[in-house]
């Protein structure tokens, strides 16, 4: 069996580019590891036109219903972890099984970055967090660190004021790069204190987090943190290393594109966050999945 | 009897219970963030601290792993 399309990532622009492609009859497989990725934590969305206010989960939930009306196969629960193309065949693997296609959309967008230190993953769920909004509450009147100065770590902070009794804000870089109202917010409240150019080398615990390392950047000393909670949030990545013997990858890791989503592959297609384009919002990434499933259709009408 | 541990504010939180609603699964609801006993059997049960925990007759599923939670409740669509 030779699809026409694969497509990876089930966000907005892989559900949208699956959308476009069945209504063009072509034969399409889906592959992705959920509905959703970021969109997921948006508790509201204003800016989808059509539709005044709806939750993250809500949106893809609805999207992914309109998809299903069409005739398109669907593999969820599964990683893509290389593609290769030999003689103009496209072959996707994915952990269990290999599957070709004549043409592929990367349309996997973007995760959490991680630190990559010790105890990060083996602390995940026992005091290492990502989600401020659904764990903040499990640290009342405790101490506890959030790694990252951004506007998203700030907004951590700031979910961590009604419950924690102490919050360290540690940002890598020499400053803050907070908005000053959230910042304004965050020193008004008499319990956060940030500490600029550190980098954090460790959490530690037995069961669960007691605390971590972090060092001064200039003078490379040591300090220990007693916290009973790390919030990490130090933006998103790209991760489009299952294709890089046919892509181009800008410093970032995102997939350089052409503006109709070419990339230097032919047939090979790239949308939404996981590509290279500016501005990273759900209705830019649904329009991104358009262009690459018509992009497709006009280069499978040639080829 | 099913248990859901959530708090008010986590987007997976409201998803699970719509989708039990949904699936007219009766459950009680149970908000950690304003009862620390709630919160210490949470912890208990599921070995860390993310919200959700759903507690199925005993058998506990960490986060909206929808796949599970329909195998364990025999939902088939």
């Amino acid at each position: 069996m030779i699809y026409d399309l694969i497509i990876i990532g089930g966000g907005p622009a892989g559900i949208t580019a699956g959308i476009y492609a069945a209504r063009k009859k072509l034969k399409t497989l889906i592959i992705t590891k959920d509905w959703g990725g970021q969109i997921n934590r948006a508790s509201e969305i204003h800016n989808w036109p059509g539709t005044r206010v709806i939750s993250g989960m809500g949106l893809i939930g609805e999207m992914t219903e309109h998809m299903k009306e069409y005739e398109i196969e669907i593999r969820k629960g599964k990683e893509v972890i290389d593609i290769d193309k030999k003689d103009n065949i496209f072959t996707v693997r994915d952990e269990e099984k290999e599957h070709e296609a004549r043409t592929v959309i990367i349309a996997s967008g973007k995760i959490p970055r991680t630190l990559d230190i010790p105890g990060e993953d083996k602390f995940r769920g026992k005091g290492v967090c990502v989600c401020s909004t659904c764990d903040a509450p499990m640290y009342k009147d405790k101490e506890v660190a959030v790694i990252g100065g951004g506007n998203a770590g700030c907004g951590a902070a700031i979910d961590l004021l009604k419950y924690a009794k102490k919050i360290y804000v540690l940002e890598f870089l020499e400053e803050m790069k907070a908005d000053p109202i959230i910042m304004d917010k965050l020193m008004k409240s008499g319990k956060v204190e940030c500490y600029t150019n550190v980098a954090v080398k460790e959490i530690k615990g037995k069961k669960f987090v007691e605390g971590l390392v972090y060092e001064n950047r200039d003078t490379g000393k040591q300090t220990e943190l007693n916290v009973a909670g790390v919030f990490i949030s130090v933006g998103m990545m790209a991760k489009a290393g299952f294709a890089e013997k046919l892509v181009e990858l800008n410093q970032i890791g995102e997939i350089v594109i052409d503006k109709d989503n070419y990339t230097k592959t032919p047939g090979l297609f790239a949308a939404g966050d996981i590509s290279d384009i500016k501005y990273e919002q759900i209705v830019i990434a649904a329009g991104e999945g358009a262009k690459a499933a018509l992009a497709v259709t006009d280069y499978l009408k040639k080829n | 009897m099913v248990k859901v541990y959530s708090t008010p504010s986590c987007p997976y939180c409201v998803t699970l219970k719509n989708f039990l609603k949904e699936h007219k699964i009766q459950f009680e609801d149970i908000d950690v963030s304003q009862n620390e006993i709630a919160q210490k059997e949470m912890i208990d049960k599921s070995g860390q601290m993310g919200v959700p925990v759903i507690d199925i007759d005993g058998q506990i599923v960490v986060g909206f792993d929808q796949e599970r939670i329909k195998q364990i409740l025999k939902i088939t669509e």
